[in-house]
């Protein structure tokens, strides 16, 4: 119990400090806390810097997320159903990506950009979003997609259902709660990405890149603002994944697809 | 559904076989040999059971007819139109399956209309034919239901609504009943024989289980090692086996080597495990033969004095009570396999283990099939059934 309470202190207890000087009434970063105030809410929200790059952050999370749940869902599917014999080749090599160190990625993405003489802005940050997120994405939605039984699919078909309705009617609403968790997580992954976005990223911000410049220039608690903010915006769609994969449909399936987002996301 | 029954046979050509299965063979790989050129006609309105073990190709033959597997070579005609080839999706057949494989997103109204919305039918008459469906397999009342609040015959019954709601022209059935209760089977086996007098569809019903073929078909297709052994009504199949395999299987009757020595009659004589038979069957005439009797043809009694020189003689190996009589295991003397006898269990006082005896049946109870000089039973004649059941329990899970 005690060590418990040890671990989850040494997990949180930084997490805490940030939070309460984020409300911190003056512009000291060290204890004694003098009182709680507003100010550096204020202060950030009223930043221009802040705004746009707390905009782009969000722009690309979105977009990040829903082309890796279009794009991810296909792949996971074709996956699933197809019956080459390239399968587990193609799928081992679709979840690789996992394993690059994003200092790699973040690198050979750069000299691609420049070899293809393509101007480095948003779009390629989103490019990039998608690279880096799309096989925690696929890992997920395949272990879903794989656990659904083609019999199932086989009924739907025989009573005349096509590809396209069978996925929809059949396989969709054992699946969707478990694609839209796996789509959140892309979100969180996206949106506090900084390793990839730092080398692509051209002359416009991300909230993780300008807490880092933030931090560069001046300590007050206005980063710890950010911080929290940043926090918050990351661990809620966590939480919604981890509550839509909690309670899906189909229960047998959803146990094993929590654990799977939690070992994902840890 | 009486009517649309006549809507859809209205295509069909008189005298047309509502499907035809021409020349069908499939392999799995390079070696393994599913079916080896089966060919099957059924009629309009025709309940026809493939009936055989394990590993047999029946269930491969459903699912080709199905549309979810594509024959090596063959064809397979619906009401004289080739349908090879087709996806599952776009034949006029519907599939009720060893499993209920109920959606498990929708409830029992949705389930049994999931063929029909997909034919954008008007939402009334989506009501109604469900309607119509749910009564027919006796769920009114079920609509909202979800699968995990169905008992697993109800699921079945859900299963076979929402395929009879389409009102298929043939209606296929990959071992329905297997996974239900002995109780729940029996009474099953009423509905299914009623539904298929009430819709007047083809049923093509596969099965292991000989009863069950016996009990519900008009026709029977004895399938071993993916080729036909015989089809005929089940009183063919039963009474008048073509081959060893169908006599075992689906007689399960005893099969002896005696060689025929000459007329008797209208029959023959034939030399049995040391002793002399009349048999009332002319079909082989001399020389090696298989002869045929059922289990429960054996006369067994209690050997005494008065027995003749020219008698089978033999021993009690085992006994088994079933309810309706006694099942007896038997040796007897010059015959190494052991012979099988059902005995009513009125008829006499139970034979003990170790009991000598006198084996006998009558001359109309026997039948003779060919042999090669030589053949011998290869499979083991005790306790086959059984194991052929099990096993296919198992096995068909995949």
């Amino acid at each position: 119990m005690l060590v418990t309470i040890a671990a989850l202190a040494f997990l949180f207890l930084p997490l805490a400090v940030v939070v309460l000087f984020s409300f911190h009434s003056s512009a000291g970063l060290t204890f004694p806390f003098e009182g709680f105030s507003l100010q550096w809410y204020e202060e950030v929200l009223g930043s221009e810097e802040f705004r746009s790059a707390a905009r782009n952050s969000l722009v690309v999370a979105t977009a990040t997320s829903v082309v890796t749940l279009l794009l991810g869902t296909l792949t996971a599917y074709g996956l699933t159903r197809t019956s080459s014999r390239w399968r587990v080749p193609l799928t081992l090599l679709f979840f690789l990506p996992v394993t690059l160190p994003g200092i790699f990625v973040g690198l050979a993405l750069l000299v691609y950009f420049s070899e293809l003489t393509i101007t480095l802005s948003l779009l390629t940050v989103l490019v990039a979003h998608c690279l880096f997120v799309f096989p925690f994405f696929l890992l997920i939605a395949h272990a879903a997609l794989s656990r659904t039984d083609p019999a199932l699919e086989e009924a739907a078909a025989d009573l005349g259902a096509g590809r396209w309705a069978v996925f929809r009617r059949v396989t969709l609403p054992q699946v969707w709660p478990v694609l839209l968790g796996a789509s959140a997580l892309a979100f969180a992954l996206s949106f506090d990405e900084f390793i990839i976005t730092f080398f692509v990223v051209g002359p416009d911000s991300t909230l993780p890149l300008y807490i880092w410049s933030g931090l560069r220039r001046n300590t007050d608690p206005s980063i710890n603002t950010v911080s929290t903010m940043l926090l918050i915006a990351t661990t809620v769609p966590c939480l919604i994944a981890y509550v839509l994969t909690l309670r899906p449909r189909s229960r047998g399936s959803a146990s094993d697809l929590k654990t799977e987002l939690e070992a994902s996301a840890a | 559904m009486i009517e649309s029954n006549q809507q859809v046979r209205s295509g069909v050509e008189p005298g047309e076989p509502s499907i035809r299965i021409a020349g069908l063979t499939h392999r799995f790989g390079n070696d393994v040999t599913a079916l080896a050129d089966v060919s099957i006609d059924a009629a309009p309105g025709e309940f026809l059971t493939l009936l055989g073990p394990s590993g047999c190709g029946k269930t491969t033959l459903l699912r080709i007819i199905g549309g979810f597997e594509n024959p090596t070579e063959g064809r397979v005609l619906l009401s004289g139109r080739d349908v090879t080839g087709l996806p599952a999706h776009r034949r006029s057949v519907n599939t009720v399956f060893q499993r209920p494989m109920l959606f498990p997103n929708l409830d029992v109204f949705g389930n049994v209309a999931f063929g029909l919305r997909l034919q954008r039918l008007s939402r009334e008459e989506v009501r109604t034919r469900v309607g119509e469906a749910l009564a027919l397999v006796r769920l009114e009342g079920y609509e909202s239901r979800l699968s995990n609040e169905l008992s697993g015959g109800q699921m079945q019954r859900v299963a076979l609504a929402r395929a009879i709601v389409m009102r298929p022209e043939v209606l296929l059935l990959d071992e329905p009943l297997s996974a239900l209760d002995m109780r729940i089977r029996l009474e099953m086996e009423y509905e299914l024989r009623r539904l298929h007098r009430e819709l007047g569809a083809t049923f093509i019903y596969v099965t292991h289980d000989q009863r069950e073929a016996l009990a519900l078909s008009d026709r029977v297709a004895v399938l071993n090692e993916g080729h036909v052994e015989q089809i005929g009504t089940p009183g063919d199949v039963y009474d008048r086996p073509a081959s060893v395999f169908t006599a075992r299987f689906v007689g399960d009757a005893n099969v002896i080597p005696v060689e025929v020595v000459g007329r008797s009659g209208t029959g023959v004589r034939a030399h049995c495990a040391g002793a002399d038979v009349d048999v009332d069957d002319d079909s082989v005439e001399s020389g090696s033969a298989w002869l045929v009797v059922k289990a429960e043809a054996v006369q067994v009694t209690a050997s005494d004095d008065s027995a003749g020189a020219d008698a089978m003689t033999g021993m009690v190996k085992d006994v088994a009570f079933r309810g309706t009589g006694f099942s007896y295991l038997l040796t007897v003397d010059g015959l190494e396999q052991g012979v099988r006898a059902e005995v009513g269990a009125g008829a006499q006082a139970p034979l003990a283990i170790g009991q000598e005896v006198v084996v006998g049946w009558s001359s109309q109870a026997a039948r003779l099939l060919p042999r090669e000089e030589g053949e011998a039973l290869v499979v083991p004649v005790v306790g086959s059934e059984q194991d052929l059941t099990t096993k296919e329990e198992t096995s068909d899970e995949q």
